[in-house]
Protein backbone atom coordinates (compact mmCIF):
# COMPACT_ATOMS: atom_id res chain seq x y z
CA UNK A 1 0.00 0.00 0.00
CA UNK A 2 1.87 3.40 -0.73
CA UNK A 3 1.30 6.57 0.53
CA UNK A 4 1.23 9.13 -1.74
CA UNK A 5 1.38 13.02 -0.32
CA UNK A 6 1.08 15.40 -3.21
CA UNK A 7 -1.71 14.14 -4.75
CA UNK A 8 -4.79 16.10 -3.30
CA UNK A 9 -7.44 16.32 -1.03
CA UNK A 10 -10.10 14.59 -2.65
CA UNK A 11 -7.97 12.16 -4.01
CA UNK A 12 -6.08 11.38 -0.27
CA UNK A 13 -9.55 11.25 1.06
CA UNK A 14 -10.78 8.50 -1.89
CA UNK A 15 -7.86 6.44 -1.64
CA UNK A 16 -8.29 5.84 2.31
CA UNK A 17 -12.27 5.01 1.82
CA UNK A 18 -11.29 2.88 -0.91
CA UNK A 19 -8.80 1.04 1.30
CA UNK A 20 -6.11 1.74 -1.27
CA UNK A 21 -4.00 4.33 1.52
CA UNK A 22 -3.07 3.56 4.84
CA UNK A 23 -4.78 6.55 7.14
CA UNK A 24 -2.04 6.03 9.72
CA UNK A 25 0.62 5.82 6.99
CA UNK A 26 -0.08 8.62 5.59
CA UNK A 27 -0.12 10.83 8.87
CA UNK A 28 3.47 9.07 9.93
CA UNK A 29 4.31 10.30 6.20
CA UNK A 30 2.61 13.93 6.94
CA UNK A 31 4.54 14.58 9.51
CA UNK A 32 7.99 13.53 8.35
CA UNK A 33 7.30 15.43 5.01
CA UNK A 34 6.75 18.64 7.78
CA UNK A 35 9.87 17.75 9.76
CA UNK A 36 11.40 17.75 6.33
CA UNK A 37 10.11 20.93 4.57
CA UNK A 38 8.69 22.97 7.27
CA UNK A 39 12.11 24.54 8.51
CA UNK A 40 12.41 26.11 5.13
CA UNK A 41 8.46 27.69 4.99
CA UNK A 42 7.61 27.81 8.99
CA UNK A 43 3.97 27.54 7.92
CA UNK A 44 3.46 25.25 10.76
CA UNK A 45 4.10 26.50 14.07
CA UNK A 46 3.18 22.88 16.15
CA UNK A 47 2.58 19.61 15.65
CA UNK A 48 1.07 17.22 18.31
CA UNK A 49 1.71 13.66 16.83
CA UNK A 50 -0.07 12.45 19.98
CA UNK A 51 -3.37 14.12 19.53
CA UNK A 52 -3.42 13.52 15.61
CA UNK A 53 -3.58 9.48 16.16
CA UNK A 54 -5.70 10.00 18.71
CA UNK A 55 -8.13 11.76 16.19
CA UNK A 56 -7.02 9.02 13.70
CA UNK A 57 -8.22 6.87 16.03
CA UNK A 58 -11.10 8.17 16.55
CA UNK A 59 -12.04 8.89 13.12
CA UNK A 60 -15.69 9.48 12.01
CA UNK A 61 -16.26 7.70 8.59
CA UNK A 62 -16.78 11.05 7.19
CA UNK A 63 -15.89 12.81 3.60
CA UNK A 64 -11.98 13.27 5.30
CA UNK A 65 -11.37 10.70 6.99
CA UNK A 66 -8.35 9.89 8.01
CA UNK A 67 -6.91 13.09 6.03
CA UNK A 68 -4.47 15.27 7.61
CA UNK A 69 -4.80 19.19 7.48
CA UNK A 70 -3.62 21.86 9.13
CA UNK A 71 -5.97 25.27 10.84
CA UNK A 72 -4.80 28.30 11.47
CA UNK A 73 -3.63 29.76 14.40
CA UNK A 74 -6.76 31.62 14.49
CA UNK A 75 -9.14 28.88 16.50
CA UNK A 76 -8.81 27.20 19.67
CA UNK A 77 -8.45 23.21 19.86
CA UNK A 78 -9.26 21.18 22.77
CA UNK A 79 -5.99 21.20 23.57
CA UNK A 80 -4.49 24.09 22.37
CA UNK A 81 -5.86 27.86 22.80
CA UNK A 82 -5.19 29.99 19.59
CA UNK A 83 -2.08 32.87 19.56
CA UNK A 84 -3.59 34.67 16.58
CA UNK A 85 -0.10 35.22 15.15
CA UNK A 86 0.82 37.56 18.76
CA UNK A 87 2.33 37.52 22.08
CA UNK A 88 -1.00 39.37 23.07
CA UNK A 89 -4.94 39.35 22.03
CA UNK A 90 -7.08 41.98 23.16
CA UNK A 91 -9.76 38.89 23.62
CA UNK A 92 -9.59 36.24 26.22
CA UNK A 93 -8.99 33.17 24.96
CA UNK A 94 -8.69 29.08 26.08
CA UNK A 95 -8.46 25.51 24.49
CA UNK A 96 -11.62 24.23 23.05
CA UNK A 97 -13.65 23.24 20.23
CA UNK A 98 -13.97 25.70 17.40
CA UNK A 99 -16.30 25.43 14.92
CA UNK A 100 -13.55 24.78 12.36
CA UNK A 101 -12.42 21.81 14.50
CA UNK A 102 -15.03 20.26 15.22
CA UNK A 103 -16.23 19.97 11.78
CA UNK A 104 -13.34 18.61 10.40
CA UNK A 105 -13.39 15.98 13.64
CA UNK A 106 -16.94 15.44 12.46
CA UNK A 107 -15.76 14.53 8.93
CA UNK A 108 -12.97 12.47 9.70
CA UNK A 109 -10.28 14.99 9.07
CA UNK A 110 -7.04 14.47 11.18
CA UNK A 111 -5.45 17.82 12.72
CA UNK A 112 -2.01 17.77 11.95
CA UNK A 113 -0.74 20.96 12.92
CA UNK A 114 -1.37 24.41 13.45
CA UNK A 115 -0.38 27.04 10.67
CA UNK A 116 1.58 30.34 10.94
CA UNK A 117 -0.14 33.24 10.39
CA UNK A 118 0.23 36.89 10.37
CA UNK A 119 0.38 38.39 13.77
CA UNK A 120 -3.38 39.41 14.89
CA UNK A 121 -4.78 39.07 11.14
CA UNK A 122 -3.09 42.31 10.17
CA UNK A 123 -1.56 41.79 7.36
CA UNK A 124 -1.99 40.46 3.76
CA UNK A 125 1.67 39.50 3.30
CA UNK A 126 2.49 36.78 6.30
CA UNK A 127 5.70 39.02 6.52
CA UNK A 128 5.38 39.35 10.37
CA UNK A 129 4.49 36.94 13.46
CA UNK A 130 4.68 35.74 16.98
CA UNK A 131 6.38 32.91 15.55
CA UNK A 132 8.51 34.70 12.79
CA UNK A 133 7.32 35.03 9.20
CA UNK A 134 6.40 32.48 7.54
CA UNK A 135 7.90 31.48 3.79
CA UNK A 136 6.61 31.24 0.19
CA UNK A 137 7.38 27.79 -1.46
CA UNK A 138 7.88 29.39 -4.75
CA UNK A 139 10.48 31.40 -3.38
CA UNK A 140 11.65 31.04 0.44
CA UNK A 141 12.58 34.94 -0.02
CA UNK A 142 9.16 35.76 -0.61
CA UNK A 143 5.98 36.54 0.82
CA UNK A 144 3.47 33.97 1.58
CA UNK A 145 0.67 36.00 2.26
CA UNK A 146 -1.43 36.71 4.96
CA UNK A 147 -2.88 36.79 7.03
CA UNK A 148 -3.19 32.65 6.68
CA UNK A 149 0.44 32.58 6.31
CA UNK A 150 1.08 28.98 7.47
CA UNK A 151 -2.13 27.21 6.04
CA UNK A 152 -1.28 28.13 2.57
CA UNK A 153 2.38 27.81 2.80
CA UNK A 154 1.58 23.99 4.01
CA UNK A 155 -0.74 23.15 1.11
CA UNK A 156 1.48 24.56 -1.47
CA UNK A 157 4.56 23.09 -0.04
CA UNK A 158 2.67 19.93 -0.36
CA UNK A 159 3.06 19.59 3.47
CA UNK A 160 -1.03 18.43 3.68
CA UNK A 161 -3.41 18.62 0.60
CA UNK A 162 -6.15 21.16 2.78
CA UNK A 163 -5.53 23.67 5.31
CA UNK A 164 -7.97 26.27 7.06
CA UNK A 165 -7.89 29.85 6.75
CA UNK A 166 -9.73 32.87 7.83
CA UNK A 167 -10.71 35.91 5.95
CA UNK A 168 -11.73 38.95 7.62
CA UNK A 169 -10.39 41.07 4.95
CA UNK A 170 -8.80 39.13 1.86
CA UNK A 171 -7.20 36.82 4.46
CA UNK A 172 -7.52 33.51 2.43
CA UNK A 173 -7.29 35.26 -0.98
CA UNK A 174 -4.09 37.18 -0.68
CA UNK A 175 -2.14 33.81 0.62
CA UNK A 176 -3.79 31.75 -2.28
CA UNK A 177 -2.92 34.38 -4.58
CA UNK A 178 0.93 34.60 -3.34
CA UNK A 179 1.17 30.46 -2.77
CA UNK A 180 -0.58 29.33 -6.46
CA UNK A 181 -3.75 28.12 -4.70
CA UNK A 182 -7.01 27.72 -4.54
CA UNK A 183 -9.17 29.94 -1.83
CA UNK A 184 -12.62 30.62 -1.30
CA UNK A 185 -13.72 33.27 1.08
CA UNK A 186 -17.26 31.94 1.79
CA UNK A 187 -20.39 33.79 2.13
CA UNK A 188 -20.66 35.36 5.40
CA UNK A 189 -22.18 33.54 7.94
CA UNK A 190 -22.43 30.25 6.17
CA UNK A 191 -19.04 28.73 7.19
CA UNK A 192 -17.76 27.17 10.99
CA UNK A 193 -17.01 30.39 13.35
CA UNK A 194 -17.84 29.11 16.58
CA UNK A 195 -14.71 29.52 19.56
CA UNK A 196 -13.33 32.03 17.23
CA UNK A 197 -12.03 35.00 19.47
CA UNK A 198 -14.42 37.30 18.04
CA UNK A 199 -17.08 35.54 16.77
CA UNK A 200 -19.42 37.03 18.42
CA UNK A 201 -18.47 40.24 17.39
CA UNK A 202 -17.14 39.84 13.75
CA UNK A 203 -19.33 40.93 10.84
CA UNK A 204 -16.32 40.06 8.20
CA UNK A 205 -14.40 37.18 9.13
CA UNK A 206 -15.28 34.01 7.88
CA UNK A 207 -13.32 30.39 7.71
CA UNK A 208 -12.55 29.22 4.24
CA UNK A 209 -10.48 26.47 2.67
CA UNK A 210 -7.06 26.70 0.89
CA UNK A 211 -6.03 23.73 -1.19
CA UNK A 212 -4.52 23.14 -4.69
CA UNK A 213 -7.81 23.33 -6.82
CA UNK A 214 -11.43 24.15 -7.04
CA UNK A 215 -12.53 20.63 -6.11
CA UNK A 216 -10.69 20.11 -2.90
CA UNK A 217 -12.00 23.39 -1.95
CA UNK A 218 -15.19 22.25 -2.61
CA UNK A 219 -15.04 19.29 -0.58
CA UNK A 220 -12.94 21.30 2.71
CA UNK A 221 -15.64 23.71 2.14
CA UNK A 222 -18.60 21.85 2.38
CA UNK A 223 -16.87 20.56 5.40
CA UNK A 224 -17.14 23.73 6.90
CA UNK A 225 -20.13 24.83 5.92
CA UNK A 226 -21.77 21.51 6.99
CA UNK A 227 -23.73 20.90 4.05
CA UNK A 228 -23.08 19.79 0.33
CA UNK A 229 -21.81 22.59 -1.64
CA UNK A 230 -22.89 20.54 -4.85
CA UNK A 231 -21.33 20.79 -8.61
CA UNK A 232 -22.89 22.65 -10.83
CA UNK A 233 -22.26 24.50 -14.56
CA UNK A 234 -20.91 27.90 -15.03
CA UNK A 235 -22.78 27.80 -18.38
CA UNK A 236 -23.69 31.18 -19.95
CA UNK A 237 -21.52 32.77 -17.40
CA UNK A 238 -21.93 36.60 -17.35
CA UNK A 239 -18.66 38.10 -16.50
CA UNK A 240 -18.38 41.51 -15.07
CA UNK A 241 -15.34 43.56 -15.67
CA UNK A 242 -14.13 47.23 -13.83
CA UNK A 243 -12.43 50.01 -15.35
CA UNK A 244 -11.27 50.92 -11.77
CA UNK A 245 -7.41 50.56 -10.23
CA UNK A 246 -8.53 47.55 -9.04
CA UNK A 247 -7.98 45.51 -12.44
CA UNK A 248 -5.99 48.36 -13.99
CA UNK A 249 -3.33 49.85 -11.51
CA UNK A 250 -1.68 46.32 -11.63
CA UNK A 251 1.72 45.23 -13.05
CA UNK A 252 1.53 44.17 -16.69
CA UNK A 253 1.82 40.63 -16.03
CA UNK A 254 -1.21 40.34 -13.57
CA UNK A 255 -3.16 42.49 -16.03
CA UNK A 256 -2.22 39.98 -19.25
CA UNK A 257 -2.64 36.96 -17.65
CA UNK A 258 -6.25 38.05 -15.62
CA UNK A 259 -7.30 39.13 -19.11
CA UNK A 260 -6.45 36.18 -20.40
CA UNK A 261 -7.93 34.01 -17.93
CA UNK A 262 -11.44 36.25 -18.01
CA UNK A 263 -11.41 35.51 -21.97
CA UNK A 264 -10.72 31.73 -21.17
CA UNK A 265 -13.51 31.32 -18.82
CA UNK A 266 -15.94 33.51 -21.25
CA UNK A 267 -15.56 31.03 -23.87
CA UNK A 268 -15.43 27.79 -21.45
CA UNK A 269 -18.68 28.73 -20.21
CA UNK A 270 -20.28 30.24 -23.28
CA UNK A 271 -20.91 33.16 -21.54
CA UNK A 272 -20.19 37.14 -22.14
CA UNK A 273 -17.99 39.52 -20.57
CA UNK A 274 -19.56 42.95 -19.60
CA UNK A 275 -18.27 46.20 -18.62
CA UNK A 276 -19.91 47.21 -15.62
CA UNK A 277 -19.43 50.10 -13.06
CA UNK A 278 -18.81 50.20 -9.15
CA UNK A 279 -17.84 52.95 -7.81
CA UNK A 280 -16.46 54.30 -4.49
CA UNK A 281 -14.57 50.83 -3.79
CA UNK A 282 -11.81 53.37 -2.32
CA UNK A 283 -14.67 54.38 0.23
CA UNK A 284 -15.70 50.25 0.91
CA UNK A 285 -12.06 49.35 1.36
CA UNK A 286 -11.56 52.19 4.64
CA UNK A 287 -14.82 51.36 5.57
CA UNK A 288 -14.09 47.48 5.81
CA UNK A 289 -10.81 48.42 7.44
CA UNK A 290 -12.58 51.14 10.07
CA UNK A 291 -15.22 48.29 10.75
CA UNK A 292 -12.60 45.48 12.03
CA UNK A 293 -10.67 47.70 13.04
CA UNK A 294 -12.96 48.65 15.62
CA UNK A 295 -14.62 45.43 16.39
CA UNK A 296 -11.01 43.84 17.29
CA UNK A 297 -10.53 46.46 19.51
CA UNK A 298 -13.44 45.09 21.91
CA UNK A 299 -11.69 43.98 25.07
CA UNK A 300 -9.12 47.10 24.88
CA UNK A 301 -8.57 50.01 27.66
CA UNK A 302 -6.30 52.52 27.97
CA UNK A 303 -5.44 50.55 30.34
CA UNK A 304 -4.43 47.53 28.92
CA UNK A 305 -2.64 49.24 25.70
CA UNK A 306 -0.36 50.86 28.24
CA UNK A 307 0.75 47.57 29.23
CA UNK A 308 0.90 45.63 26.18
CA UNK A 309 3.16 42.64 25.56
CA UNK A 310 6.70 43.33 24.86
CA UNK A 311 6.59 40.70 22.53
CA UNK A 312 3.97 42.66 20.43
CA UNK A 313 5.96 44.33 17.77
CA UNK A 314 6.73 47.40 17.21
CA UNK A 315 3.76 47.93 14.18
CA UNK A 316 0.76 46.03 16.10
CA UNK A 317 1.41 48.09 19.21
CA UNK A 318 1.08 51.45 17.21
CA UNK A 319 -1.84 50.27 14.99
CA UNK A 320 -3.19 49.32 18.50
CA UNK A 321 -2.82 52.55 19.93
CA UNK A 322 -3.95 54.39 16.92
CA UNK A 323 -7.02 52.51 16.57
CA UNK A 324 -7.88 53.80 19.77
CA UNK A 325 -8.19 57.36 18.33
CA UNK A 326 -10.22 56.96 15.47
CA UNK A 327 -13.45 58.92 15.30
CA UNK A 328 -16.90 56.79 15.88
CA UNK A 329 -18.20 59.30 12.93
CA UNK A 330 -16.02 57.76 10.51
CA UNK A 331 -17.05 53.85 11.60
CA UNK A 332 -21.00 55.18 11.47
CA UNK A 333 -19.98 56.32 7.82
CA UNK A 334 -18.39 53.33 7.17
CA UNK A 335 -21.52 51.34 7.77
CA UNK A 336 -23.55 53.69 5.52
CA UNK A 337 -20.78 52.74 3.07
CA UNK A 338 -21.34 49.14 3.85
CA UNK A 339 -25.27 49.24 2.99
CA UNK A 340 -24.63 51.94 -0.25
CA UNK A 341 -22.16 48.81 -1.64
CA UNK A 342 -24.81 45.70 -0.56
CA UNK A 343 -27.32 47.44 -2.68
CA UNK A 344 -25.36 48.33 -5.84
CA UNK A 345 -23.74 44.98 -5.76
CA UNK A 346 -27.70 43.63 -5.12
CA UNK A 347 -28.27 45.60 -8.50
CA UNK A 348 -25.56 44.69 -10.44
CA UNK A 349 -25.91 41.07 -9.59
CA UNK A 350 -28.84 41.34 -11.64
CA UNK A 351 -27.04 41.63 -14.66
CA UNK A 352 -23.81 39.67 -14.28
CA UNK A 353 -23.05 36.32 -12.41
CA UNK A 354 -19.87 37.36 -10.95
CA UNK A 355 -17.17 40.38 -11.36
CA UNK A 356 -14.04 39.64 -11.77
CA UNK A 357 -10.78 41.14 -11.15
CA UNK A 358 -6.61 40.65 -10.27
CA UNK A 359 -6.90 38.96 -6.20
CA UNK A 360 -3.31 41.45 -5.86
CA UNK A 361 -1.62 43.91 -8.23
CA UNK A 362 1.66 42.32 -8.24
CA UNK A 363 3.58 38.72 -7.58
CA UNK A 364 4.38 37.97 -3.98
CA UNK A 365 6.94 40.87 -2.74
CA UNK A 366 10.16 39.96 -1.15
CA UNK A 367 9.90 39.41 3.01
CA UNK A 368 12.59 41.74 3.44
CA UNK A 369 10.73 44.65 2.05
CA UNK A 370 7.15 43.85 0.99
CA UNK A 371 6.54 46.93 -1.49
CA UNK A 372 5.24 46.67 -4.35
CA UNK A 373 6.09 48.68 -8.25
CA UNK A 374 2.70 49.51 -9.47
CA UNK A 375 1.78 51.85 -12.38
CA UNK A 376 0.86 54.28 -9.65
CA UNK A 377 4.11 53.94 -7.89
CA UNK A 378 5.41 52.18 -5.51
CA UNK A 379 2.80 50.79 -2.72
CA UNK A 380 3.20 48.85 0.85
CA UNK A 381 1.37 45.30 -0.45
CA UNK A 382 -1.13 45.63 2.34
CA UNK A 383 -2.13 49.04 0.56
CA UNK A 384 -2.15 47.62 -2.88
CA UNK A 385 -3.38 44.26 -1.95
CA UNK A 386 -6.90 45.23 0.09
CA UNK A 387 -8.49 47.94 -2.30
CA UNK A 388 -9.12 44.14 -4.38
CA UNK A 389 -10.37 42.22 -1.30
CA UNK A 390 -12.41 44.64 1.18
CA UNK A 391 -15.88 44.88 -1.00
CA UNK A 392 -16.41 41.01 -0.03
CA UNK A 393 -15.73 41.28 3.73
CA UNK A 394 -17.60 44.63 3.62
CA UNK A 395 -20.95 43.13 1.66
CA UNK A 396 -20.75 39.96 3.00
CA UNK A 397 -20.61 38.28 -0.42
CA UNK A 398 -18.22 35.05 -1.28
CA UNK A 399 -15.03 35.33 -3.61
CA UNK A 400 -12.75 32.86 -4.85
CA UNK A 401 -8.88 33.58 -5.54
CA UNK A 402 -7.25 31.15 -8.27
CA UNK A 403 -3.86 30.75 -10.21
CA UNK A 404 -3.99 31.99 -13.37
CA UNK A 405 -0.68 32.24 -14.40
CA UNK A 406 3.12 32.61 -13.42
CA UNK A 407 5.41 35.70 -13.55
CA UNK A 408 8.63 36.32 -15.53
CA UNK A 409 10.36 35.59 -12.07
CA UNK A 410 7.99 32.11 -11.82
CA UNK A 411 5.59 33.93 -8.85
CA UNK A 412 2.08 32.85 -9.36
CA UNK A 413 -0.38 35.12 -10.53
CA UNK A 414 -4.20 35.20 -9.19
CA UNK A 415 -7.39 35.98 -10.56
CA UNK A 416 -10.67 36.49 -8.17
CA UNK A 417 -14.07 36.04 -8.64
CA UNK A 418 -17.04 37.46 -6.10
CA UNK A 419 -20.55 36.58 -6.99
CA UNK A 420 -23.81 37.08 -5.27
CA UNK A 421 -24.33 36.34 -1.46
CA UNK A 422 -25.04 32.38 -1.20
CA UNK A 423 -23.53 31.22 -4.67
CA UNK A 424 -20.32 30.07 -3.10
CA UNK A 425 -21.43 27.03 -5.54
CA UNK A 426 -21.26 29.17 -8.24
CA UNK A 427 -18.01 30.83 -7.92
CA UNK A 428 -16.35 27.09 -7.59
CA UNK A 429 -18.19 25.81 -10.73
CA UNK A 430 -16.59 28.97 -12.42
CA UNK A 431 -13.25 27.93 -11.24
CA UNK A 432 -13.30 24.46 -12.58
CA UNK A 433 -14.46 26.15 -16.07
CA UNK A 434 -11.26 27.64 -15.85
CA UNK A 435 -9.44 25.02 -14.90
CA UNK A 436 -10.86 23.17 -17.91
CA UNK A 437 -9.98 25.69 -20.13
CA UNK A 438 -6.61 26.23 -19.46
CA UNK A 439 -5.98 22.59 -19.00
CA UNK A 440 -5.38 22.32 -15.09
CA UNK A 441 -2.04 24.00 -16.11
CA UNK A 442 -1.72 26.57 -12.79
CA UNK A 443 -3.45 24.57 -10.17
CA UNK A 444 -0.99 21.73 -11.09
CA UNK A 445 2.04 23.78 -11.19
CA UNK A 446 4.49 22.67 -8.07
CA UNK A 447 6.94 25.18 -6.87
CA UNK A 448 10.65 24.05 -6.39
CA UNK A 449 10.51 23.78 -2.80
CA UNK A 450 7.47 20.98 -3.74
CA UNK A 451 10.11 19.06 -6.55
CA UNK A 452 12.83 17.16 -6.45
CA UNK A 453 10.97 14.83 -4.19
CA UNK A 454 8.97 11.50 -5.37
CA UNK A 455 5.73 11.55 -5.57
CA UNK A 456 5.03 8.54 -3.42
CA UNK A 457 6.87 7.35 0.08
CA UNK B 1 -2.90 70.99 6.42
CA UNK B 2 -1.46 67.59 5.06
CA UNK B 3 -1.93 64.59 7.22
CA UNK B 4 1.69 63.75 8.63
CA UNK B 5 1.09 67.93 9.87
CA UNK B 6 -2.22 67.15 11.38
CA UNK B 7 -0.70 63.51 13.31
CA UNK B 8 1.69 66.30 15.06
CA UNK B 9 -1.65 67.46 17.05
CA UNK B 10 -4.14 64.66 16.51
CA UNK B 11 -1.94 61.94 17.72
CA UNK B 12 -0.71 63.37 20.87
CA UNK B 13 -3.75 65.09 22.02
CA UNK B 14 -5.78 61.96 21.27
CA UNK B 15 -3.40 60.25 23.41
CA UNK B 16 -3.14 62.14 26.06
CA UNK B 17 -7.30 62.67 26.70
CA UNK B 18 -7.30 58.84 26.79
CA UNK B 19 -4.40 58.42 29.15
CA UNK B 20 -2.44 56.19 26.74
CA UNK B 21 1.16 56.13 26.86
CA UNK B 22 3.37 56.18 23.55
CA UNK B 23 6.77 55.68 23.44
CA UNK B 24 8.78 57.12 20.00
CA UNK B 25 8.58 53.96 18.34
CA UNK B 26 4.58 54.17 18.74
CA UNK B 27 4.70 57.18 17.97
CA UNK B 28 6.34 56.58 14.46
CA UNK B 29 4.05 53.94 13.58
CA UNK B 30 1.15 56.16 14.62
CA UNK B 31 2.22 59.16 12.31
CA UNK B 32 2.94 56.66 9.79
CA UNK B 33 -0.49 55.34 9.66
CA UNK B 34 -2.28 58.46 10.27
CA UNK B 35 -0.61 59.97 7.24
CA UNK B 36 -2.41 56.65 5.17
CA UNK B 37 -5.49 56.32 6.83
CA UNK B 38 -6.72 60.03 7.55
CA UNK B 39 -6.95 61.00 4.50
CA UNK B 40 -8.85 58.18 3.15
CA UNK B 41 -11.26 58.51 6.66
CA UNK B 42 -12.17 62.20 5.91
CA UNK B 43 -12.58 61.36 1.96
CA UNK B 44 -15.22 58.98 3.43
CA UNK B 45 -16.64 61.35 6.03
CA UNK B 46 -17.33 64.02 3.11
CA UNK B 47 -19.25 61.18 1.02
CA UNK B 48 -22.95 61.97 0.93
CA UNK B 49 -24.84 58.98 2.68
CA UNK B 50 -27.40 61.49 3.81
CA UNK B 51 -30.23 60.28 1.68
CA UNK B 52 -29.27 56.71 2.00
CA UNK B 53 -32.04 54.86 3.65
CA UNK B 54 -30.91 52.82 5.78
CA UNK B 55 -30.55 48.53 6.37
CA UNK B 56 -31.71 48.14 9.93
CA UNK B 57 -29.82 45.24 11.56
CA UNK B 58 -28.39 44.06 7.81
CA UNK B 59 -28.44 39.59 7.38
CA UNK B 60 -24.94 39.85 6.00
CA UNK B 61 -25.19 36.61 4.78
CA UNK B 62 -28.06 37.28 2.29
CA UNK B 63 -28.66 40.49 -0.71
CA UNK B 64 -30.07 43.30 1.25
CA UNK B 65 -33.53 43.65 1.74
Amino acid sequence: MSVELDIGLRAQAAAIAAGEMDAGELLDATLERIEQRNPALNAVVETFPERSREMLAAAADGPLRGVPVVIKDEWPLPWRAQRFGAAELMAPTAPGESGPYRALRDAGAVVVGVGNMHELGAGSTGSVSFYGAAHNPWDTDRCPGGSSSGPAASVAGRLVAGAVGADGLGSVRFPAAYCGLTGLKPTFGRSAMEGHHMAAITTLIVSGPLCADAADCRLLGSVLFGEELRGGDAAGLRIGVVREPVSEDVTPEVGEACDAAIESLRAETGGEVREISLPDLDAATVAAILIINSESMSGATPERLNHLDPELSPIAKGSLKYRMLLPTAATVQATRVRTMMRRRLATLFDEVDVIAWPTVPAPAPPLEAPLVELPSGTLTADQANVRGAALANLTGIPSISMPVGLSGGGLPIALQLQGAWGRDELLLDAAEALERANGRRWVESLPPLAQGEPAST
Amino acid sequence: MEASARADDFIPAGLAALGIEADEVDLAVMAALHQLFWPAILELLALDTERLAPEPFPDLSKAPR
